[in-house]
């Protein structure tokens, strides 16, 4: 079953181009189908009952390798967001040589599937490599800046052949990379496991991105065409968490204490930058990609003081995090599609001709700033207990400053578009049609249904065990 | 070494392990009798391809077959040896004949193709025979075989342009005067090699000890000609005005069957003959430049505009990555190596192919333009070229990214990581070299200002579809051959 997902998104992607280029609305819809097949197919697995594991040799030399899907807890969260980010950002395409587009953005959800569903290390780093190249084709195929497109993609893949060279390291002393979901493994020697922590790490934290290894992003980000900004910013920088959640700590736990306070810096530091830009920034993508900046160092944060709570939070805060991104670049998206910017200073005073698009984006920005109702709450909440609870106190008090900050860039975002004097060159435009509100409502409905009963974003114990975290409890007390 | 082994008569296993060999040799004659025969035209030039192809699949299949019965040994007094190394190279090398015996109507040469076929067949036989040759003569004999035809091929340019009939005169010239002078140094160093044993056998070789100064200069000249044949970086500076003025086919040729010829020879010299402590005395400067290559190699195609200069270039950092996977003499290390090599004439020949086809003609055979908006005027052939391309550059989902992972695994497995350092950055610089031709297929332009494409011929088609296949296909079915280990004995 989770074969046939991976292949078939990839395969009924490919099957896109055998449509004639002219078929745009037929496209469309064929992409929405194939998005929420797969959607409905995911909604379907029970994750307290995960369908079995499949798995097919691919390397027997120099270490074993298996093409081996499995969908855990955590997995299972994340695979759910991308379907249903992928289905609104589809929902919300319109672009031109549309057949095309939504052929590469199906690319782009199979590949990212297969790499939060692969339970190998060998796949993974076939993966992380494979969902660059849709992205860097809709890049150039859809008018943003050459300079932009080779950042990102010599950026990720610099990174991406680092992940290469550690995962061939690993296989090689290991003997084999099938070790994801594995539980916790014995460790390697000390001779090797820092560094190749080290190679996985960097490709970690270029996909997130973490401060300093951020620049590719803001670009990225603001020009990218709404519906791919919202897939990329809100899934496939989800890539390099979740690797540290799956790969980091069960594998190389030892290390991983070892690196975190290096890390915990970085993560403040993109915590703390990231909300000051934001708030100074004069483009509301860019406000998005620094709020990003800012929200994806918390989490990193919370994956390194090892507490049960604040993984938890953070696995939750992975979710919401790309619910309320995708639907802020959806929106923005719809913003700029009516009024061809998106900077602050051109924009005011939108809420009187368009109520609708007013209110969304409402919605959008007190996701993001953490109203308490809305799912971004529930994992800052537990974030800032679990960081609390791990014994820095004084970190949990900072990581305060930035929320508070959140709400002051995300405020200001809001005020400018929607309130304020209306700017008088300003084309009018009509409000958002139902097929616009149909691509928000359901990111929506689930920021408020996780928002209202957490318990939903609660995943199977067991998924956490298998990550490892009781265990490095232990290991952090007797440390 | 005693002479009686050399002394004749020679048993039938003699020579049916030279069979593919000789197919190669004597399928020429008669291609050249049919385009003697024929009146020129389209089924002359068919024919005579036909007939090359044919002699060329003949000998892939006895090949397979001598691999399959496993029937190996020495022929000919130990001047063949007979194996899954040499069968294995001879497999690469025949396939890459092949395709770019079928890139040949492509050019505007309609009454030149016996010739061509003909040089190029035996320039593979020279490759074929360097892959088996177990003394120095031999090798020596192979290289030559293999040059030879080649100084011919690169020249035999007939209805073109003043401008480019001097380019391709200049290539072959400069061609003949470097490849030479390496030739050279080669022999030299076989003279010298000669000189510390008293014999002409490798076999000789093993027993001298490290201290002998004949020997180190020896090998050292030795390992120069190698170097340059190959295109290892201080001498590589041939090799992208060479492949530049080459036509096309003989460009695709040269990129594979020599460097192939040249790196069994140097395979063989380093498992057959250095024992691991000669190893790191003698061989370190060919890692040395084997990790420049990837670096420079990939610097200077930054800026290449020309697909044949571009792709001289992506080439010499290849075989970097290639020797990579040979350093520290580990098994697997050979196995990737050859492995890589098969994946690389894929990779390479099946972008030639493409070239073959979107250059209208030899004038203004194959700059990076005529790929512009290649996506929108023929996306099948420009998705197999970006296929092409991310197989050079080693991202998934094509062979090129298995075979870099077995060679950094290879490189871990012996040691060698700051190779696997500097495969890692030559790649990273090498994504925009290729990814840069990617992009300029598929950035919308206004196809107003674009040329169709109307090859002269649709041969080559074969060629991508069969390359792009195996680039797909050895993704996901990495077989490397085993039993590739060379022996002298």
């Amino acid at each position: 079953m989770l074969g046939a997902l991976v292949g078939g998104t990839l395969i009924l992607g490919l099957l896109t181009f055998a449509l004639p280029p002219s078929a745009e609305r037929t496209a469309k819809w064929y992409g929405v189908a194939v998005a929420l097949a797969g959607l409905i197919l995911i909604l379907f697995m029970n994750p307290w009952s995960p369908p079995p594991d499949e798995s097919t040799r691919w390397l027997s030399y120099p270490f074993s390798s298996d093409y081996h899907l499995g969908i855990g807890g955590i997995s299972y969260a994340i695979v759910e967001m991308l379907a249903l980010c992928t289905t609104c950002a589809l929902l919300a395409t319109k672009v031109p040589r549309q057949r095309n587009f939504v052929g590469l953005m199906l690319m782009l959800e199979g590949s990212m599937l297969g790499l939060f569903l692969t339970r190998d290390l060998l796949v993974f780093a076939l993966l992380w490599d494979a969902m660059l190249i849709p992205v860097f084709l809709l890049m150039i195929g859809w008018s943003v800046h050459p300079a932009t497109a080779w950042r990102f993609l010599i950026y990720n893949v610099s990174g991406g052949l680092l992940l290469l060279l550690a995962t061939a390291a690993y296989g090689v002393i290991y003997g084999t990379t099938d070790v994801i979901g594995k539980g916790i493994l014995p460790p390697l020697s000390d001779a090797w496991a820092p560094w190749i922590l080290a190679g996985f790490a960097v490709a970690f934290l270029v996909k997130t991105p973490v401060w300093p290894l951020h620049t590719w992003m803001p670009d990225t980000y603001a020009e990218l065409p709404a519906p791919v900004a919202a897939v990329v910013g809100a899934v496939q920088s989800k890539a390099g968490l979740y690797g540290f959640i799956v790969i980091g700590l069960p594998l190389f736990g030892a290390q991983m204490h070892q690196f975190a306070p290096a890390l915990l810096t970085l993560g403040y530091v993109g915590l703390l930058y990231g909300a000051f830009v934001a708030l100074t920034e004069g483009e509301a993508r860019k406000v998005v990609a620094y709020s990003s900046l800012s929200h994806l160092g918390l989490i990193l944060a919370a994956i390194f003081v090892f507490n049960e709570y604040a993984l938890r939070g953070a696995v939750v805060y992975i979710v919401a995090h790309g619910l309320f991104t995708a639907a802020l670049f959806i929106l923005l998206g719809f913003v700029e599609a009516r009024e061809e910017t998106s900077a602050l200073s051109r924009i005011g005073g939108l809420a009187r001709r368009n109520p609708k698009l007013a209110g969304a984006m409402a919605i959008a920005a007190l996701a993001t700033l953490g109203l308490p109702g809305l799912a971004g709450f529930v994992g800052e909440l537990f974030i800032l207990v679990g960081i609390y609870q791990a014994g820095y106190g004084w970190l949990a008090a900072v990581a305060l400053i930035a929320i508070i900050l959140a709400a002051a860039y995300m405020l200001r975002v809001y005020q400018g578009f929607m309130h304020g004097p209306e700017q008088a060159d300003l084309p009018q435009r009509p409000d958002l049609r139902p097929l616009e509100l149909l691509a928000l409502a359901p990111l929506f409905a689930a920021l408020v249904l996780i928002g209202v009963f957490p318990g939903i974003a609660r995943y199977p114990d067991q998924a956490y065990a298998m990550i490892g975290t009781t265990p490095l409890v232990m290991l952090e007390k007797s440390r | 070494m005693p002479v009686q082994a050399l002394v004749p008569p020679f048993g039938s296993f003699d020579y049916s392990a030279l069979l593919p060999l000789g197919i190669v040799a004597v399928t020429p004659l008669i291609g050249l009798l049919a385009d003697l025969i024929m009146p020129a035209g389209e089924p002359r030039r068919g024919i005579v391809i036909g007939i090359s192809v044919a002699g060329l699949l003949g000998a892939i299949y006895v090949l397979v077959r001598q691999y399959v019965s496993h029937q190996f040994g020495p022929a000919f007094g130990y001047g063949f040896i007979l194996g899954g190394f040499s069968i294995a190279f001879n497999l690469i090398v025949c396939a890459a004949a092949i395709f770019s015996l079928l890139m040949v109507p492509t050019q505007r040469d309609d009454d030149k193709e016996g010739p061509i076929c003909a040089l190029m067949m035996w320039s593979t036989l020279g490759a074929m025979l360097m892959a088996g040759a177990a003394d120095l003569m031999m090798i020596f004999l192979g290289l030559e075989i293999l040059s030879l035809a080649l100084y011919c091929l690169c020249g035999m340019i007939a209805r073109a342009s003043d401008v480019r009939k001097r380019e391709a005169r200049e290539a072959a010239l400069k061609y003949l005067i470097l490849s030479s002078m390496a030739t050279g140094f080669m022999l030299y160093g076989m003279a010298l090699l000669f000189g510390a044993t008293g014999s002409i056998d490798l076999v000789a070789l093993q027993a001298v000890p490290l201290s002998n100064p004949l020997f180190d200069m020896g090998v050292g000249l030795f390992l120069i000609g190698v170097a340059f044949k190959i295109g290892l970086v201080p001498f590589h500076v041939w090799m992208p005005d060479v492949f530049e003025g080459a036509p096309l086919p003989a460009t695709a040729f040269m990129s594979v069957v020599t460097k192939a010829g040249m790196l069994a020879v140097f395979a063989r010299f380093l498992f057959g003959i250095l024992s691991p402590s000669h190893d790191d005395a003698l061989v370190w400067p060919i890692w040395a430049v084997a990790g420049i290559s990837m670096i420079v190699g990939n610097l200077g195609a930054l800026h290449q505009t020309d697909m044949k200069r571009l792709l001289a270039y992506s080439g010499i950092a290849q075989l970097g990555y290639i020797l990579a996977a040979l350093a520290g003499t580990s098994t697997l290390g050979m196995r990737y190596a050859i492995f890589y090599l098969g994946v690389y004439m894929f990779m390479n020949i099946g972008a030639f192919s493409v070239t073959a086809l979107v250059a209208r003609d030899s004038e203004e055979d194959a700059h990076m333009s005529a790929f512009s908006g290649l996506g929108t005027r023929h996306p099948v052939l420009a998705a197999a070229m970006a296929f092409f391309l991310l197989s050079l550059a080693g991202l998934p989902p094509t062979a090129g990214f298995i075979g870099k992972i077995l060679i950094l695994s290879s490189t871990v497995i012996t040691g060698y990581l700051w190779l696997a350092g500097l495969l890692i950055l030559g790649t990273a610089i090498s994504i925009y070299v290729y990814v840069k031709i990617i992009r300029a297929m598929y950035v919308p332009v206004d196809l107003a200002h674009i040329r169709e494409i109307r090859p002269l011929s649709h041969l080559p088609w074969i060629g991508v579809a069969v390359c792009s296949l195996a680039t797909f296909v050895f993704e996901f079915y990495p077989v490397a051959l085993h039993d590739v280990l060379p022996r002298i004995r």
